[in-house]
């Protein structure tokens, strides 16, 4: 027996990857299993097939598992042409209408993707989805078969990199603050101009030292250009846009970073909050889409309708009240107890034995 | 794990902090509108990255571009009279010459105007060619940030915040140029100085000289030992001492003395007020920038034919170095006598004299032996003038 998977898009530090590569991994003692790609980073070729060798170079599998984060026609065709049993996994799709006015063509494969995941509805055996959060959005376009299958995470596995010094050195000398972190795609439902904002607020009212890094590949060029506009035209000295960034810069910045903050509408999961949890950093979010159920309590969960004002006073308070802080972290490290990478794989194997 | 539990101290953390936003914004520590305006401000951003949208314009000029061949052929000939067509056929033929003659002009003109069209429609189309739109939002970035500004308190926590800092750098500096030891003046003049009876002798000439000059000013005066020897001439005269132990103690003594500062202290005279200006033994407290302040003020605040006498200690002699000046460690600055007579003069006094003061006694002195060459003897008088040159100088300057 095979059970082959099938990515849009193969990467180095994509969860969507990660997750599929930790499927490989688990499959390969009991079954053949192979990972196929429409795009594969040249990093990867060794490790992921390309799409059209399927079949050509490798024996079809019995089983085909589909990772469904946006659209591909290529991808689609081809699920559309086969015959073998079919497990979707659900990673979620970022909402298109807020990259339509800055990437149209974006926009238009992600709103593909939703329209190809409907189509896929009645052959799927299996559904998995990541999150109870993306089992719901799947539920309302009328899937009835999802089980949940939590990513497999091992919080500390970013304490296991080197922090790097160079970009340790630059927030030694750069930083004299406390220091608020965002890490993630910059990209409009992430919501950055709202922790520009509020960081407006701590700046001019209550801690005029205080930090704003953003940290992530800027994701759509036009969209980062008019964020970084934005602090220019505030007098934000201390806000940086950082763009993509190593694994061990990125530890650098949560080793020092007093607090984590994010703004943003939409996440299927939220793996940095898991990561600020792991630096003991305590985490200020909005109350949106996945990130309640990521947090699982741990963390400062405001209302989606606070504004950037209570944002930036919630931020202030984190960063200067002992008290606060403490409790914050404390229950990060509650929180990240819960997460048992072979409780995961354990769950994941369990809900594919219905394939098996 | 549910995912909805949440830690119920956090709950009221947060409507802590909403209500505290609440009242802050009551109280005006947030000004009015801020977080629409900071929502605005980043629309204003995202839409005008939005390109001029130019396609409209080139639907009407292509259609424009099918309209523009004239030609006689196009002209209707149709009739509803009977035999019309053929008269206006006939008269179209008789005409044709002309009719051509006007829809080339027609022609030419519609050409130029299509031709002008493309051209703006083109720079619509580029605007970073023109950079009218771009200027555009820099001009409401300017008017939004210039908005806030007018409207931002004017105490807000990062203004008061940055002057805090400042006044606390500015205060850490001033302290640690202070100098406050731990015994009284009294005690250190009493162990260096010498009584008030040696000092009235070694100034009894200068208070002959300065008595005509009434009133006088002693700038530093210390317990008031000059100012009561100007008395002794019947002169006018008071004093201004920054150390308020031996202001008190020339209060005491019944002599008009000021406690505070000595150049504040004359600014506030008013101008032709005074005869003279005294400073002895002060300027070498003073800091450079003080003592030109003082000369250029002092100018001011003497009559006409009045008198600035600054004495102090002379840097050009070596001796002094080893005697009087270390000895009081508020000595902080020398004054070279040229210098000073610079100052003087670049102030706008018109006269200004040094005069020499207090040599080293005799004794003191190397001294050459008779049977020594002439050039060891001028040798001996080198070194002589050198180490043991005048310990003071007093510049004389008059108005």
């Amino acid at each position: 027996m095979a059970i082959h998977q099938v990515l849009v898009s193969a990467s180095r530090g994509d969860a969507v990857t990660g997750f599929a590569l930790e499927i490989r991994a688990l499959l390969r003692p009991l079954v053949g299993s192979e990972i196929f790609a429409r795009h594969i980073d040249i990093g990867l070729s060794a490790e992921v097939y390309a799409l059209n060798r399927y079949e050509r170079e490798v024996p079809p599998g019995d089983v085909l598992i589909y990772h469904a984060s946006i659209g591909d026609p290529d991808v689609s065709a081809f699920l559309q042409g086969r015959r073998e049993r079919l497990v979707v996994v659900y990673h979620n799709i970022s909402p298109a209408e807020s990259f339509a006015p800055y990437e149209p063509e974006f926009a238009a494969r992600l709103e593909a993707g939703r329209q190809e995941l409907v189509r896929l509805r009645d052959r799927a055996e299996l559904t998995l989805a990541v999150s109870e959060f993306n089992a719901a959005d799947l539920a309302a376009i009328g899937f009835t078969n999802v089980k949940v299958s939590p990513l497999i995470i091992d919080p500390s596995s970013l304490r296991g990199e080197p922090a790097d010094d160079d970009a340790r050195r630059h927030l030694d000398a750069h930083v004299r603050g406390p220091l608020a972190l965002y890490v993630g795609q910059l990209l409009p439902h992430k919501r950055p101009e709202l922790l520009v904002e509020a960081l407006h607020a701590v700046v001019t009212y209550l801690i005029p030292e205080a930090h704003l890094v953003l940290l992530g590949p800027k994701r759509l060029p036009e969209f980062a250009a008019a964020v970084q506009r934005q602090i220019v035209e505030l007098g934000l000295g201390t806000a940086w846009i950082t763009g993509a960034v190593t694994r061990a810069e990125l530890r650098a910045y949560y080793e020092r970073a007093d607090v984590f903050v994010t703004a943003s509408d939409h996440e299927g999961f939220c793996v940095p909050l898991i990561e600020a949890m792991s630096f003991d950093v305590p985490v200020l979010a909005r109350g949106t889409s996945a990130i309640p159920e990521t947090l699982g309590g741990a963390g400062l969960v405001l209302d989606p309708k606070d504004g950037p004002l209570v944002m930036g006073e919630a931020w202030a308070t984190i960063v200067t009240d002992a008290g606060v802080r403490r409790r914050l972290v404390d229950g990060g490290r509650r929180r990240l107890a819960e997460f048992d990478p072979d409780a995961a794989r354990r769950q994941l194997l369990e809900n594919l034995g219905e394939v098996m | 794990m549910n995912p909805s539990s949440s830690d119920p101290a956090t709950d009221a953390l947060i409507d802590e902090i909403r209500d505290r936003v609440a009242e802050r914004r009551r109280s005006g520590f947030y000004p009015e509108g801020l977080e629409e305006e900071l929502d605005s401000h980043f629309q204003r951003i995202v839409t005008h990255r939005r390109a001029v949208d130019a396609e409209r314009l080139r639907d009407s000029l292509q259609e424009l571009d099918a309209r523009s061949r004239f030609s006689r052929r196009r002209i209707p000939t149709e009739s509803k009279v009977a035999g019309g067509a053929v008269a206006h056929k006939a008269v179209g033929l008789v005409t044709a010459r002309q009719t051509s003659g006007v829809l080339e002009q027609v022609q030419g003109f519609a050409d130029g105007v299509r031709a002008t069209l493309r051209l703006i429609a083109d720079a619509l189309d580029s605007p970073y060619e023109h950079l009218h739109s771009d200027l555009l939002a820099q001009l409401d970035a300017v008017w939004e940030r210039l908005a806030i500004w007018e409207r931002g308190p004017v105490d807000s926590a990062a203004a008061v915040g940055d002057l805090r800092r400042r006044v606390e750098a500015l205060e850490a500096a001033e302290q640690n140029r202070r100098f406050s030891p731990t015994w009284s003046a009294d005690a250190f003049e009493a162990r260096f100085r010498g009584t008030g009876d040696d000092l009235k002798e070694r100034y009894r000439d200068l208070a002959e000289r300065v008595a005509g000059y009434a009133p006088v000013l002693d700038v530093g005066c210390g317990r008031g030992e000059f100012i009561e020897l100007l008395a002794g001439y019947g002169a006018a005269a008071r004093g201004v001492e920054i150390d308020p132990a031996l202001a008190e103690d020339g209060r005491r003594r019944g002599l008009d003395v000021a406690t505070g500062d000595g150049v504040r202290h004359l600014a506030a005279q008013p101008d032709g007020s005074l005869g003279a200006v005294v400073l002895l033994q002060v300027a070498e407290h003073l800091m450079p920038q003080q003592v030109i302040d003082l000369v250029a003020t002092a100018l001011e605040k003497v009559r006409e034919g009045g008198l600035l006498l600054i004495e102090t200690v002379n840097p050009q002699s070596l001796y002094t170095f080893a005697h009087a000046f270390y000895l009081d460690p508020t000595h902080t600055n020398p004054i070279h006598p040229a210098y000073l007579e610079f100052v003087v003069r670049q102030s706008g006094w018109p006269q200004v004299a040094i005069e020499w003061r207090s040599p080293p006694a005799a004794h003191e002195l190397l001294e050459a032996e008779p049977e020594d060459s002439a050039v060891a003897a001028a040798n001996i008088d080198r070194l002589n003038r050198l180490l043991f040159g005048p310990q003071d100088y007093a510049l004389v300057a008059f108005k």
